[in-house]
């Protein structure tokens, strides 16, 4: 079977792991003969997107920024942002 | 997340007192602060007081900051020893639930199928980020940390595991039981979402 070396790369870089490093190899050799972990994996990227994508939904709003400045008694840089 | 020299002068503008140095640092770490007071206490109230108090720190600690590591991760370190302790001081949500490890022979030995396509507006759905929420919050703070850490804010395993000051490995294991129970009870979510 051919390996999505995408997804090697991938998974390799959630184990904080190099390419070449022997779990690395391991995971490469194991995945050649072994669909179910690629769409193990698939579901694992697809959890961490969901959540990303949920957080991004999400602004820190206007008003907790400026009395969070208030409070530390700083100016307030985003103000020249939004004149 | 990578050091940067700019923020380094920043940092170091910012122990000589330099309040525009201060407001930048500020301005450059709010919203990634407020995100993490948000997912660790799942309230908005409790994430806008995380927020302050640990800018609060950082501006009082600040010369204090000898640069043996990041500065982000000196901040987030803070950031969340706040949130942790204001988690401590309020009745849990959930009970606690066992983590397991992923059972690898059953997922290697069953049909794997992959999840229906996902329609990514199903999220601006405020019932389905409700859901969504609440499943993170099931998971017991030391799982739900690395999570944070290591998925949502892409933080190394080494920098989260200072952060959290546990061994990398126990940062990797913990991420893998976080992950896999979520992946589990999402994936109930998302059926369930296709069929109605």
């Amino acid at each position: 079977m051919k390996v999505n070396e995408n997804l090697i790369r991938e998974i390799c870089e959630y184990m904080g792991s190099d390419l070449n490093s022997a779990p690395c190899k391991l995971i490469r050799e194991h995945m050649e003969a072994c669909h179910n972990c690629e769409v193990y994996v698939n579901k694992i990227k697809k959890t961490i997107e969901i959540y990303r994508y949920a957080d991004r939904q999400e602004e820190l709003p206007d008003s907790v920024s400026k009395k969070l400045f208030a409070c530390l008694h700083l100016d307030d840089l985003t103000k020249n942002c939004n004149p | 997340m990578e050091n940067n020299p700019s923020e380094e002068l920043l940092v170091a503008r910012a122990k000589e007192g330099d309040h525009a140095a201060l407001s930048q640092l500020v301005v450059n770490y709010s919203s990634r602060i407020y995100h993490l007071g948000l997912r660790l206490s799942g309230s908005r109230q409790d994430a806008e007081d995380i927020l302050q108090e640990t800018f609060l720190i950082m501006v009082k600690k600040i010369g204090q900051f000898q640069g043996k590591s990041s500065f982000y991760t000196w901040l987030y370190r803070i950031a969340v020893n706040v949130g942790l302790h204001k988690l401590k001081s309020k009745p849990r949500k959930y009970d606690h639930i066992s983590i397991d490890d992923p059972d690898f022979e059953r997922i290697s030995s069953e049909a794997a199928s992959e999840w229906p396509k996902f329609d990514y507006d199903v999220v601006n759905d405020r019932r389905f980020r409700q859901k969504l929420d609440r499943l993170i919050e099931k998971l017991p703070e030391k799982y739900r940390t690395v999570f944070i850490l290591r998925d949502l804010h892409e933080l190394s395993t080494e920098d989260t595991s200072r952060i959290l000051q546990i061994t990398p490995s126990n940062a990797k294991i913990r991420l893998m039981r976080a992950r896999n129970f979520l992946k589990e009870h999402l994936e109930n979510m998302i059926k369930a979402e296709v069929s109605t």
